[in-house]
């Protein structure tokens, strides 16, 4: 597979304390993405009523959104060395499935919506609180699982 | 949308479920006691997160863990070491299901020479 063959996944496969520092920041992205669209979904699931749905919209979206991006460019780069083995891990394409479906229903939440959440009707939106937080928390579980598959 | 959720849960469990065997990390899944094979390497998938050589132990084929590039390399070894064709002792820990017929070497040998990977372990 080309991925593999690249300059990039040749001196990940290689290296030591840059492979490390790789997981280490793939971690830090789950930790930023999981950490701030839990509350957020607890948050619409019903969760803490007295706080202003907004202002924690305006702290936890965009720190949810740099998480996933961290996490998807040291994802990647995790994959090509050994993309040819990874791709061949069922728990591998389960955990992209629900990193879709994460992406996708919260684009569509936020087109909906608003980006802070500020077009949210009187009616509960729950069921987009636990559609993200089922999603993204199976998400993890495939992510880990991968280490103990291959 | 309720049906989605359980559609979703039910799919992390499977996951949960279908993984084949929790392997390769640590010791946890090895027997505790040393084996002793000599074969000629068929295969080798060298570098990060783990190295793994398949070996033809007189006709039988195992899957011999060595160590990430550092591990090698402090050990003594080289890439070269591990080239298709070449004969190796492996010492280590076979897996508890012996149907696999997979180990994790603790020490190499190239003819006389000792290649020590954990040198802390027995």
């Amino acid at each position: 597979m080309a991925l593999e063959q690249s300059p990039l996944a040749a001196y990940l496969r290689a290296a030591r304390w840059e492979y490390a520092a790789v997981n280490a920041a793939h971690i830090l992205g789950v930790a930023m993405l999981v950490g701030s669209i839990l509350p957020l979904d607890l948050r619409l699931i019903g969760l803490w009523p007295s706080i202003e749905r907004q202002s924690l919209a305006r702290v936890l979206i965009p720190m949810a959104a740099s998480g996933l991006m961290i996490a998807v460019l040291t994802g990647v780069m995790l994959f090509i060395v050994r993309a040819q083995e990874y791709a061949t891990l069922s728990v591998l394409w389960l955990k992209l499935t629900f990193i879709v479906i994460g992406f996708l229903s919260a684009i569509v939440t936020h087109l909906r919506h608003g980006l802070w959440l500020d077009r949210v009707p009187n009616r509960s939106i729950a069921h987009v609180g636990v559609l993200s937080l089922v999603t993204w928390l199976s998400a993890l579980v495939c992510g880990r699982l991968i280490a103990f598959v291959v | 949308m309720k049906k989605c959720l359980y559609v979703l849960v039910f799919l992390a469990g499977l996951a949960t479920a279908a993984s084949p065997g929790f392997t390769h990390h640590g010791w946890s899944w090895t027997t505790g006691g040393n084996i002793d094979l000599t074969g000629i390497i068929k295969s080798a998938k060298l570098g990060n997160p783990h190295g793994v050589v398949t070996v033809d132990v007189e006709g039988e084929m195992w899957t011999v863990e060595v160590g990430q590039p550092w591990r090698n390399k402090r050990a003594g070894l080289k890439d070269s070491d591990f080239a298709v064709g070449k004969e190796m002792r492996f010492v280590g820990e076979p897996s508890k299901d012996r149907s696999k017929k997979r180990m994790k070497a603790e020490r190499i040998y190239i003819g006389d020479r000792e290649y020590k990977l954990y040198p802390n372990r027995d």
